[in-house]
């Protein structure tokens, strides 16, 4: 029973301007349900995407029943013994269930697919996890948690021995969950491992038996038994203690002021319900939640991005009807700061002048929409100076910069069309803690200079230094709300309660 | 296990869903089309001549059809279609015409250089990071030069009798040439549904992060698309030299557009990953049926490219809606939607 399988020392990954993982040790017993555990960005995708051949690691060890192994491909991985679930949907949309499920390995005869000989082990991968579907349907025609429940039998078709589970259960119902339990504990009864990644506590506690907590990219609880462990132990753990608390000037928020924006009962098409909030002159509130809490759609709602079903948007106390993005920043002067800074936040291949002038070209515009360059210079370099953007020339390409600089330039954007409200989008993520650390000192100016800022991050030590108000949101709904004392063990202890009292209740 | 009563269930549920899909409804449309035809011309249009020369102009869409449809089915697009038609039909006729190279080995030499060509495309693709789009573009410029360096302004006629008879050969009204196209579509859907170097190629143009992880090379699979796009070109080219009164630099000039319009109509989705050869011909089909009915009411040339444009548009645009009216009027999926 105590066969160690999988075995790593010191794993370390470095992406550019973050080391993702930073010195990993874990070790994986035939027969267990191993947990692994942390908080956004802590390094668990990282770490099964380097133990499933997808990352090669940059430093440390990996063994395989003792022996050195290299996983240079996840084919190796998969010949190893390695079976995985990755967070993302990996099923091929137009084929058959029964071939996605096969797809490793599809039956085959001189070449020639088997589609009768791919029913029957379907079948059973599907059986097992309680699951009836037509094998012959197509992939694109299921729910969500079927391909979800798809992904799952296409692991268990690969018999591996260690079979590693990244949040596995996220659009499952109880019941389906229940069975996939089931059946992870009959393959460890088999002499398997099973690696369970899961925010939701409960299901670590009602399922695994070992655990492995990663914090900043290290394993800061290595391979030890659960049963050692309360579950304010684990959450400290996840957590971790505060980072040096930043020092920053002094703010104070005058709670009695008018909201700038107000939101009320408001429900959306992307399932948002009865969401009630406010931000105020010069005060900074924190939207956390786990990544698909829904609180990017719920700004992209509010900027009219999706429908509004019910409730009410307030703009400095009117009542507001906002349609795009450009109406909210031209008559609402809400400006957004996108989490996804290379997809929707700036033109990589603009200079950075043009970058930055895009939101104000319709206010510097003359005769035949003609901008004066001299006038749109200096709009951007009053900005590239006041932010302290790091730059060679006004001209230089935004694709150019580091990640922290161009999250300045998606922010100088913001600030040159002299918005009255800014949502700032996860603004740390990828960037060098230096950078973090001026970024967060920017914000907080901002924000003491009284400019609202309704601000998103899924870093909780980020939510603490910069916050005055934390508001947690889980499956599209506020669970609560948290006036923020600057108390990291404090602060993180309640917030995580916030979201994991819900799983208690429900289950 | 499997009754009589399962197989005939099975068998139902297939039908409904191909009853639904975009190639039951060209079905419909082709055979419409014909009777219409066949009623508007008094009984002419199934008569054996008129069938032949249907059949004969069919060949070639059918051919850069699917030609173009391997391509896209790993999200790739072939610009050269065209050209390395028209170069190799051209390299074949000189060969044969100038040089006395007899005319199996023209074929043969016509054939390898087309997949090589796409060989080259794809490996050049793959190595270089550029896009397909970027990469075909350049290739199909080049053939045109190849194709007019080799011709000139002149076309090349005097060659092989025995191709040109085959390929004007009809047993029962049937032409040889049509047959040629509709073997390779045959091989080819075999190939794509049976195979599993099919399926890879369809694996990693439906989702190429899901193939990479389960071992399937995108980079090789795009490679390939190129390769067997620059094989059915080729087979385009000969059965065009072939049933030409004479090869110019003109053959393939009008040939990109259609081989788009065939996989489109039928069905294939331009983000890769869904292929439809049975809706390429019949596609193929759609818009020669255009052509014989503007023969037939003697309408202006230029009706035949109107209604193509609109048949493409309008199959799209109604496949979407189809789609859309499908995703509302089936039950939102419930979170615990397994049955």
């Amino acid at each position: 029973m105590n066969t160690v399988l999988l075995e790593c020392h010191d794993l370390v990954k470095v992406f550019p301007g973050v080391r993702a993982l930073d010195g990993v040790g874990l070790r994986l017993t035939a027969g267990s349900v191993h947990a692994l555990l942390g908080e956004n960005g802590a390094g668990k995708s990282t770490l099964i995407k380097v133990l499933t051949g997808v990352h090669s690691p940059d430093g440390g060890t990996l063994a395989w029943c003792g022996e050195p192994v290299r996983l240079r491909s996840p084919l190796e991985a998969a010949r190893t013994g390695i079976g995985v679930v990755h967070q993302e949907r990996n099923l091929i949309p137009g084929f058959s269930v029964a071939e996605n499920i096969t797809l490793q390995k599809p039956p085959a005869r001189r070449g020639l697919v088997d589609y009768a000989a791919m029913t029957e082990p379907a079948v059973a991968c599907l059986t097992e996890l309680g699951v009836d579907l037509d094998p012959d349907r197509p992939v694109r025609e299921l729910s969500v948690a079927q391909q979800q429940l798809v992904e799952i039998a296409k692991a268990l078709y690969t018999e591996s021995r260690v079979l590693l589970l990244d949040e596995p259960t996220a659009s499952l119902s109880p019941e389906e969950t229940e069975r996939l339990f089931g059946v992870v504990r009959r393959l460890a009864e088999r002499g398997a491992c099973v690696v369970f990644v899961s925010h939701k506590l409960e299901e670590v506690f009602a399922l695994c038996d070992t655990v492995t907590v990663l914090r900043d990219g290290k394993s800061v609880l290595e391979s030890s038994p659960l049963a050692d462990h309360s579950h304010d132990d684990i959450v400290s753990l996840m957590v971790g203690r505060a980072h040096a608390a930043a020092e920053m000037r002094p703010r104070t928020v005058d709670r009695s002021a008018a909201p700038v924006l107000e939101l009320s009962g408001l429900a959306t098409a992307g399932g948002h319900r009865d969401i009630d909030l406010a931000v105020r002159p010069g005060e900074i509130v924190g939207l956390y939640g786990l990544v698909g809490a829904g609180r990017s759609e719920l700004v992209k709602a509010v900027l009219g991005l999706d429908r509004i079903t019910a409730g009410e948007v307030r703009v400095h106390g009117r009542p507001a009807r906002i349609g795009s993005p450009r109406q909210a920043l031209h008559e609402f002067g809400i400006g957004y700061v996108t989490e996804n800074r290379k997809e929707e936040g700036v033109f990589l291949e603009q200079p950075i002048v043009r970058n930055i002038t895009v939101t104000v070209w319709r206010r510097l515009a003359r005769a035949l929409g003609f901008v004066p360059p001299g006038e749109e210079r200096a709009v951007a370099q009053d900005l590239v100076d006041r932010l302290g953007i790091r730059i060679t020339g006004l001209s230089q390409n935004a694709g150019e910069l580091s990640g922290g600089n161009q999250q300045k330039v998606s922010l100088a954007k913001w600030l040159a069309a002299d918005t009255r409200l800014l949502v700032i989008d996860e603004p740390t993520v990828g960037v060098d803690v230096r950078t973090k650390r001026a970024f967060h000192e920017l914000i907080w100016d901002l924000a003491h200079d009284g400019l609202p800022i309704l601000l998103i991050s899924s870093d909780l030590a980020e939510m603490v230094t910069l916050a005055d108000r934390i508001v947690v949101m889980t499956d599209h709904r506020v669970r609560g709300e948290v006036d923020n004392d600057r108390d990291y063990d404090r602060m993180s202890g309640r917030i995580i309660r916030l979201i994991h009292d819900r799983d208690t209740v429900r289950s | 296990m499997s009754t009589i009563r399962d197989q005939q269930s099975r068998a139902a549920a297939a039908l409904h869903r191909f009853s639904r899909t975009t190639t039951a409804m060209l079905l419909l449309v082709v055979v419409a089309g014909a009777v219409a035809l066949e009623v508007a011309s008094s009984g002419s249009f199934f008569e054996g001549p008129s069938v032949r020369v249907f059949l004969q102009y069919l060949a070639t869409p059918v051919l850069i059809g699917l030609a173009q449809m391997v391509a896209l089915c790993v999200g790739q697009l072939n610009l050269a279609v065209g050209a390395l038609g028209g170069f190799t039909a051209c390299l074949t006729g000189v060969l044969m015409a100038d040089h006395g190279v007899p005319a199996p080995v023209a074929v043969l030499v016509g054939l390898l250089t087309a997949t090589a060509v796409g060989l080259v495309t794809g490996v050049v693709i793959v190595a270089t990071q550029i896009n397909g789009f970027i990469v075909t573009l350049a290739t199909m410029t080049i053939l045109l030069g190849a194709q007019y360096r080799l011709v000139g302004t002149r076309t090349v006629d005097g060659y092989s009798a025995t191709l040109r008879d085959l390929g004007t050969a009809a047993p029962l009204d049937i032409p040889l040439v049509f047959v040629t196209a509709i073997v390779a579509a045959v091989l080819l859907g075999a190939f794509m549904y049976r195979t599993v170097a099919g399926r890879r190629l369809l694996a990693a143009g439906g989702n190429p992060l899901a193939a990479r992880l389960s071992g399937i090379s995108t980079d090789r699979q795009i490679v390939a698309a190129h390769t067997l796009s620059g094989l059915l070109v080729g087979v385009a080219a000969v059965t065009a030299t072939a049933s030409l009164p004479g090869v110019n630099r003109s053959v393939g000039g009008d040939w990109l557009l259609p081989s788009f319009a065939a996989p489109i109509i039928g069905g294939v989705a331009l983000t890769g990953g869904s292929i439809a050869v049975f809706g390429t011909v019949l596609a193929a089909f759609v818009t020669r049926l255009i052509d014989a009915a503007r023969a037939q009411f003697s309408l202006d040339p230029s009706w035949v490219n109107l209604l193509i444009g609109l048949v493409v548009l309008g199959t799209v645009a109604g496949g979407h809606l189809h789609q859309t009216r499908l995703a509302k009027s089936t039950p939102a999926p419930q979170p615990g939607g397994a049955r």
